[in-house]
């Protein structure tokens, strides 16, 4: 911009190549800035995943974590005929299914009561999703087990009232696993759908609910096909993030063979049975999974948000 | 008109259903760090601050704090100078470069972590990096970073342009027009970023399990390994200083922008 009075004064060629360079010198020192990051992704991200996947492709060794320098699918083949492996992964892709449909319709409806709120009500809803978000996920899982173990909260209100005769064990079990997932990955869903309700005009919902609009039909209708985005952000981040859950599953599930979690097997497998090429082919695998399954869910979610317009 | 009334309370009741589960278990945890005994129940019998004595005697606590602060301040140098710089590069020029960088930023934060902390493991075992102080640092500025960069583009996207020609057309170096024209008008957003950059490591916990020993855990490792064998309400106490050091972070960022604008970033 800075260019163009002292470009005005000169002849029309030159000038042009006055403002190439400069242009030129512009991105130059554009891509100096970011360089470093650029690096940093390279060194820090990229090339570790590369490792992975050419550890997954080695042979297994008796003495080492694995065979440098061999080249072997047997790490797959052992993952996909391994019942354990196989059991954590139908586990895990359960349970993210279920924690990310009820997070998603949750987040959606808390997104919408925040849009639609004001003043210190607002203040205290968002409040409520950016605390327990910049909380660590320790603190997240512990504090559940007080309030769904046996002899917990929820139990002796539960026998108090009584609506139950002896104590439900939600804590160790997949009850617990789901709740807990949902509470980790629900303020990320919630910001995901508000940042998205936030640039939407009130007025399209009001315009729906004098044309005839029930309420809910108004949101359903109107709110939810325009937060769609949002929704989908969501739905990602809450499957990707439970489908590789650790904590929750961790400290909250009973740990019983047919329900532990992908991620506390890849640690095994890591950590303890030290075969890196069946841990990292494992880790592979899943994150192709996981890839594919959000695909699917996102081709779903936009589907159904076209339909949703029409109806 | 009835029905109106229903719907609105009905509303009304849903949302303050998931503001008390959102906020209950942290109060859980707070509320128990106060017990006198040493069984973790909600509510407990009695109160009394003997685990707060407790902790300031237990060395294993007291390192695992020294180590979360120097890892966080590690992290947010690196992540802060990593994101505000390329956030800045990405507003001067939006080329080939930045259409790289943005996806490739974002990607890390859609990895569940326990792979991320499986290749950065491997990784670092054959770099010969195990369980340093540096690895646990460069593992949470890939988290960290992301968010930084995100917010100064916000910002960066928000700044007069023309403040930053008007100083070099007066003969200000790059430099001197950063620090003199950018700089005053986007502090806020870089004490932002840094504020978070900060909070995610002291809280990330799965990568930190991967690539720390016992001489560099940090709080979160040790909670985890301190809740798998007993539960105790030690750790209650511990995640109330973490709570609290959260709340403090959301109050100044609140006070430095506004929490509307805080959460649409945070998403």
């Amino acid at each position: 911009m800075s260019g163009t009075h002292s470009s005005s004064a000169l002849p029309a060629p030159i000038a042009r190549l006055w403002e190439s360079l400069r242009e030129r010198s512009r991105s130059k020192r554009a891509l100096l800035l970011m360089a470093p990051l650029l690096v940093f992704e390279l060194l820090l991200f990229v090339a570790p995943f590369l490792i992975l996947l050419r550890i997954s492709l080695t042979d297994g060794s008796q003495d080492l974590r694995y065979a440098p320098g061999t080249w072997s699918i047997s790490g797959y083949g052992e993952v996909f005929t391994t019942d354990v492996l196989l059991n954590a992964i139908t586990y895990s892709i359960k349970l993210g299914l279920l924690a990310t449909a009820i997070t998603v319709v949750i987040a959606t409806f808390y997104a919408y009561a925040i849009w639609r709120s004001e003043g210190l009500v607002k203040s205290a809803l968002l409040f409520s999703v950016i605390l327990p978000l910049l909380t660590t996920l320790v603190i997240k899982t512990y504090a559940f087990m007080p309030l769904l173990s046996p002899n917990g909260t929820l139990n002796d209100v539960l026998l108090s009232l009584n609506l139950i005769s002896e104590p439900i064990q939600f804590v160790p079990g997949t009850v617990g696993v789901v709740v807990g997932q949902v509470y980790i990955v629900l303020p990320y869903a919630v910001l995901a759908i508000y940042s998205v309700l936030a640039t939407m005009d009130w007025g399209i919902v009001e315009a729906a609910r004098d044309l005839g609009a029930s309420r809910p039909r108004s949101v359903l209708e109107v709110v939810v096909p325009q937060a769609m985005p949002g929704i989908i952000v969501a739905t990602v981040i809450s499957f990707a993030w439970s489908v590789g859950a650790y904590a929750a599953p961790g400290l909250l599930g009973d740990g019983q063979n047919k329900a532990r979690a992908f991620a506390l097997v890849v640690e095994e497998q890591l950590l303890t049975n030290l075969q890196w090429e069946v841990a990292t082919a494992y880790a592979v695998v899943m994150l192709l999974l996981m890839v594919v399954s959000i695909v699917l869910l996102t081709a779903t979610l936009n589907y159904f948000g076209g339909e949703f317009e029409y109806a | 008109m009835h029905r109106e009334q229903f719907e609105n309370a009905l509303f009304r009741a849903g949302y303050l259903a998931i503001l008390v589960f959102m906020l209950l278990p942290l109060a859980v945890v707070v509320v128990t760090s106060f017990a006198e005994s040493g069984n973790l129940a909600f509510p407990p019998e009695s109160y009394s601050l003997v685990h707060y004595r407790a902790f300031f005697e237990q060395t294993r606590w007291l390192s695992a704090f020294d180590n979360s602060l120097l890892v966080g301040v590690g992290t947010t140098i690196v992540a802060t100078t990593l994101g505000v710089t390329a956030a800045f590069g990405h507003e001067i020029d939006d080329g080939r470069a930045g259409q790289v960088l943005a996806p490739l930023v974002l990607v890390p934060l859609l990895i569940p972590p326990i792979i991320l902390g499986i290749s950065m493991r491997v990784y670092f075992v054959r770099a010969g990096l195990e369980a340093s102080y540096l690895s646990i640092v460069l593992a949470h500025t890939l988290w960290a970073t992301p968010l930084v960069y995100f917010v100064m583009r916000s910002v960066f996207s928000r700044f007069d342009w023309q403040l930053l020609d008007a100083a070099k057309d007066l003969g200000a170096g790059p430099i001197r027009s950063f620090v003199y024209a950018v700089l005053p008008n986007v502090k806020h957003g870089i004490f932002v970023g840094a504020l978070l950059a900060f909070i995610i490591s002291l809280q990330e916990f799965v990568m930190a399990l991967f690539l720390s020993s016992r001489s560099t855990e940090t709080i979160p490792v040790v909670a985890w390994t301190q809740i798998r064998q007993s539960l105790d309400p030690m750790v209650s106490v511990v995640s109330t200083f973490l709570i609290v050091i959260s709340l403090i972070a959301i109050v100044i960022a609140t006070i430095a922008t506004n929490l509307d604008w805080l959460s649409k970033q945070l998403s």
